[in-house]
């Protein structure tokens, strides 16, 4: 797939994808809600004639120090056959507990124990598969003090151990460096960049703590920030153009106003500087 | 101190169910102030993105308490049930049954019915599509070879019944509805639920009909189930049932597995 931007797929637009000519360049289910059977995923198999796919995963809990739900996998795995995506991705996070789930994605302590786990579960996930899967980085609301490693190292140990490739979520950086005080720079300098295969964009909101801080929430409900935007043109510069995907999960809006994020993904992706990329140099 | 990832996902685990976790809350950097509120972060969106799941799967519901209330009833629910899945659509089972145990909280007879009634929704939505029968399909049948058929709903399909106007008062919940008040008394009511192409549906069964299909789906055939849906309604008549059946393509052959 050429670098490229895509939006992802919500239920009230499968009827006017179907029909419209001006196309995003691919499309994103989430898996979880395309594992039974109905009329949405119905319209979805006709779609994967015409447009590339991608899989976004968000129940499988890669984090679980009690490992991967094997029936839930088994599940993933049938829809990803079906569907042939062009990528696959899920989070570095957890959100399951003992058979008990949480429909959140839960923040790791960045440890060499839980490298051990999330590096097993991302194994056993790509070895089901029978392919690459790319890991996502989370917005974080909040860090562990028994942390040892950074995000980016966990995650660049994550790809050494596992062979897993990265979905790098820029407004998920944006969130993450707002809410734990970090610079956005020092964290994509520790990422290896080689590694990405995709970039997500998103908007987020902005509420104040007790202590009149402020905290960025990622809910994915309003268009691309500013600052989001200037990021990503500066991650392009970075590691170069990627499969970029516009999300959209709350107070969806109509389908052109996804379509106009993708155009300016789109033109982001065209402008850069493929002579001066960082990574290529 | 919370060192091993299982210690920290017990504690994180238990602080989601609102059991608070003072050894949790010790292990958050940054400012100890805000480290609870952080924390607190995450439990909301559980509640909150459950909630709304629930929401979706019995909108019905939602719609006649209004959403602050059902929100008061999802909380006490989840409290009470986890979640076993990641795939948010089955998630409420037993959520009527939940409604039903509650009724000194909401006040309504019928409320449990009507949860009834969207999970049916809910599981029909969900199911496959198996082809249908269809007048076409059964125009050539020679007439004694038709009496010796066997049909049934199709996978996913059920039928309620209930002492109240479901039908009513999932019209009157329909946003935009013109009605906004509900005769009771117009109950009882049969209800066929089924998929259809693009959604789910419910018909109104008259009692003959309901024995009717009650009787197909038991296994009998065309022959018996016409007859002992005319001991169950004097003035069940089986053409027109059939051919009603038929063109709301509510019957697959076979027997039920």
């Amino acid at each position: 797939m050429l670098p490229s931007a895509g939006i992802g797929l919500r239920s009230q637009h499968l009827d006017e994808l179907l029909r419209i000519s001006v196309r995003p360049a691919f499309v994103e289910v989430h898996a979880e809600n395309y594992l039974r059977p109905s009329p949405s995923l119905e319209k979805v198999l006709r779609l994967r004639h015409d447009f590339e796919f991608s899989v976004h995963a968000v129940g499988l809990s890669l984090g679980s120090a009690d490992g991967v739900d094997e029936a839930h996998l088994d599940q993933v795995a049938r829809l990803v056959d079906r569907l042939q995506p062009t990528l696959i991705s899920e989070h570095l996070s957890w959100s399951c507990f003992e058979g008990r789930y949480f429909n959140d994605l839960l923040p790791l302590p960045y440890t060499e124990e839980a490298l051990d786990i999330v590096a097993r579960n991302v194994g056993r996930l790509q070895d089901r598969l029978g392919r690459q899967v790319a890991i996502e980085n989370p917005s974080a609301y909040l860090g562990f003090r028994h942390s040892t490693l950074t995000e980016a190292e966990f995650l660049d140990g994550l790809v050494r151990r596992s062979g897993c490739g990265l979905l790098l979520d820029i407004n998920n950086v944006t969130v993450t460096a707002h809410n734990l005080g970090l610079d956005p720079a020092d964290w994509l300098n520790e990422l290896p960049g080689e590694a990405i295969t995709q970039f997500h964009l998103a908007g987020h909101t902005r509420n104040v703590l007790d202590d009149g801080s402020t905290i960025l929430i990622d809910d994915h409900g309003s268009r691309v920030c500013v600052e989001v935007w200037s990021l990503f043109d500066e991650v392009l510069q970075r590691f170069g153009p990627r499969p970029t995907l516009i999300e959209w999960d709350t107070d969806i809006p109509p389908l052109a106003v996804l379509l106009d994020e993708a155009a300016h993904a789109e033109r982001a992706l065209a402008n850069a500087d493929l002579e001066n990329v960082a990574l290529a140099a | 101190m919370l060192r091993s990832l299982r210690d920290t996902q017990a504690a994180f685990a238990a602080h989601l169910c609102g059991h608070d976790q003072p050894e949790l809350v010790a292990t958050i950097g940054g400012d100890s102030r805000t480290a609870l509120q952080r924390l607190q972060l995450h439990r909301h969106h559980v509640v909150r993105s459950v909630g709304a799941a629930l929401a979706a799967t019995f909108p019905t519901v939602a719609a006649v308490v209004g959403q602050e209330f059902f929100g008061l009833l999802a909380r006490d629910f989840m409290a009470g049930t986890a979640l076993e899945n990641p795939v948010l659509s089955r998630y409420g089972e037993h959520f009527a049954q939940f409604v039903a145990a509650k009724q000194d909280m909401h006040g309504l007879p019928y409320l449990a019915d009507v949860a009834r009634l969207d999970w049916a929704l809910n599981v029909a939505f969900h199911a496959g599509l198996e082809p249908r029968l269809s007048a076409a399909d059964l125009a050539g049948w020679p007439q004694d070879s038709l009496l010796s058929l066997s049909a049934r709903l199709p996978t996913g399909s059920s039928l309620i019944e209930s002492a109240f106007p479901l039908d009513l008062i999932w019209q009157a919940s329909q946003p935009g509805a013109p009605v906004d008040k509900v005769d009771l008394a117009a109950g009882p009511v049969c209800l066929a639920i089924f998929r259809r192409l693009e959604d789910a549906a419910f018909v109104v069964l008259a009692p003959g009909e309901a024995a009717f299909i009650k009787y197909l789906c038991r296994g009998d055939p065309l022959a018996t189930a016409t007859r002992y849906a005319s001991q169950v309604a004097k003035d069940f008549d089986p053409a027109a049932t059939f051919g009603r059946m038929l063109g709301l393509r509510l019957l697959t052959s076979g027997t039920a597995t």
